[in-house]
């Protein structure tokens, strides 16, 4: 059943209008990818979905409309958002990010912490440093786990990769990969590597210019010959 | 030896006073980048309010609690109605507004209490010529004691506001990153609505103290008072609240060491320039105050 369900999704900046009309969904326990390359729209296509920006259209969260909820109400529905490039405090500790994090809940917090902590071990070393001297994996890391401790059904995750090494980005796959298959965690994941991204999702939107120009499963996708030139290199 | 003591003393007492008006300054900076230069006016008006609780036969001490909530109120009113709407558009549009609101405010002041015969501000603690203690042979007005004390509180109050409380974390998460805090669940309109509320509550404290010492209210009474306050907040740093406290603490003994010393060429006249070529000196040669993270160029 479907999670996130968006049906002619427009969204832009002032006047201009990035997305036309995306439709996309994301299962219950999946994991999605939106692939595309500079300026297709995918970072706008996240931020219309968290509420970050005004968009029109059908989001809907478990089948509750949430078109017109804001980002800081959606959060208390499910879904956390980790912003592409700074999705942590700077000035705060790596402990005090966790704690925001989890600044809509009451109970548990402590022990998610722990859990973390657990496993994000560097992190757990660097608790008391402030996030802006981690490196940009930790802080890749940081930005996950402080999305984690809202306790979401759905996490949007915008190029966690982005400017990190291919080692890094490797640990950070697997880490998306184990929520999804032990906790069942959902995820929309925005990528520009599409080799990692098709090897770890279930289901793929491509987005040319604001418009969703092919979608199916990674392996129907991986085997689509004209997407394999453009955009696997192979 | 005594003359020292004397200085450093009444420097603390009265350096406690700017920084709480610089405190002020600095949450306000830290929220939302804007230099509030209404502060002293804000605090000035709160202070009248003080006076007029008093008048009506409150308790001076409720007094001064009611002024800091309605100085609470007032912060966070104009954060809301006035400076969001304007940030919105424009930077540089608040910083005009807000010098509206030190000539809009300062004129209201005169308006509603202008008329009366000058207002004798009671001070919360005993003034009169024997309320001192002799400490190493230098006077301790009883005043300037309790206005270092309060002050010293309510500043610790503060610090432990930001660093324990979960509204404090969100403060400090609003300043360091808006749009992460919003994706956090922050409810940053709420967050930066109440830093305007404390910066003035904060005012009108520091308000009704200098009030207190000055004896005389008047639409004037915290000029100087800011002037010396943006000079620590600009020395320690504008977006450190411990800097904004130390520099405070140090502007208000300078002024004492240098009006003290040289009474011929400085005096009492001439320090509030000193407080003004600090500034000066400060944002030409290290425009990060001492404390403070090197992005104060958003001023």
């Amino acid at each position: 059943m479907s999670l996130l369900s968006v049906r002619g999704l427009t969204a832009g900046y002032g006047p201009i209008e990035v997305l036309h009309g995306i439709d996309l969904d994301v299962n219950e326990g999946e994991i999605a990818v939106i692939l595309g390359a500079n300026g297709a729209g995918k970072t706008t296509t996240m931020r219309a979905v968290s509420g970050m920006i005004p968009r029109s259209g059908t989001v809907e969260l478990d089948g509750r409309d949430i078109s017109r909820t804001g980002a800081e109400k959606l959060v208390r529905q499910g879904i956390a958002h980790v912003p592409q490039g700074r999705g942590t405090f700077p000035d705060l500790s790596v402990i005090d990010n966790l704690r925001t994090g989890a600044y809509t809940r009451r109970s548990g917090v402590s022990s998610d912490i722990d859990r973390w902590f657990g496993v994000f071990p560097r992190l757990a070393e660097r608790r008391d440093q402030k996030a802006g001297s981690l490196s940009g994996g930790e802080q890749q890391m940081l930005a996950i786990a402080r999305a984690l401790m809202s306790r979401p059904r759905l996490l949007l995750c915008d190029e966690p990769s982005l400017g990190l090494a291919p080692l890094i980005t490797q640990e950070v796959f697997d880490v998306l990969r184990k929520l999804n298959s032990d906790d069942g965690l959902s995820v929309l994941l925005v990528e520009q590597n599409a080799n990692l991204a098709l090897r770890l999702a279930s289901r793929v939107y491509l987005l040319e210019t604001g418009s969703v120009v092919a979608s199916g499963t990674a392996a129907e996708i991986a085997s689509d010959d004209s997407i394999r030139k453009a955009y696997l290199g192979a | 030896m005594e003359r020292l003591f004397q200085y450093v003393f009444d420097g603390l007492s009265l350096g406690s006073i700017y920084a709480l008006l610089a405190l002020g300054l600095v949450v306000v900076f830290r929220g939302t980048g804007h230099l509030n230069f209404a502060q002293g006016e804000m605090a000035m008006i709160c202070t009248f309010v003080v006076w007029q609780f008093k008048a009506w036969g409150v308790p001076l001490v409720l007094a001064v609690i009611l002024g800091m909530f309605v100085g609470f109120l007032l912060g966070a009113g104009v954060e809301v109605t006035i400076i969001r709407g304007v940030a919105k558009k424009s930077q540089a549009g608040v910083f005009v507004v807000s010098i509206a609101l030190f000539l809009g405010l300062n004129s209201l002041a005169a308006m509603v209490w202008g008329n009366l015969p000058p207002e004798q501000m009671p001070s919360l603690f005993p003034d009169q010529p024997g309320d001192f203690q002799r400490i190493f042979g230098a006077v301790w007005r009883y005043e300037y004691i309790g206005v270092l004390v309060v002050a010293l509180v309510l500043m610790g109050l503060l610090f432990l506001l930001f660093a324990r409380t979960k509204f404090g974390l969100a403060m400090r998460a609003v300043a360091s990153n808006p749009e992460s805090a919003k994706l956090a669940g922050i409810p940053t309109s709420l967050v930066l609505a109440s830093s305007w509320g404390i910066a003035a509550a904060m005012g009108a404290l520091s308000g009704s103290l200098w009030g207190g010492i000055v004896g005389e209210l008047g639409a004037g009474l915290m000029f100087t008072v800011f002037i010396y306050a943006s000079a620590a907040a600009t020395l320690g740093g504008f977006d450190s609240p411990g800097g904004a406290v130390i520099a405070g603490l140090s502007i208000g003994v300078g002024e004492q060491l240098l009006a003290g010393y040289f009474p011929g060429w400085i005096g009492q006249e001439m320090k509030l320039s000193v407080a003004l070529l600090t500034i000066f000196v400060v944002l030409l040669f290290k425009p990060s105050g001492l404390f403070g993270s090197a992005k104060v160029e958003r001023v």
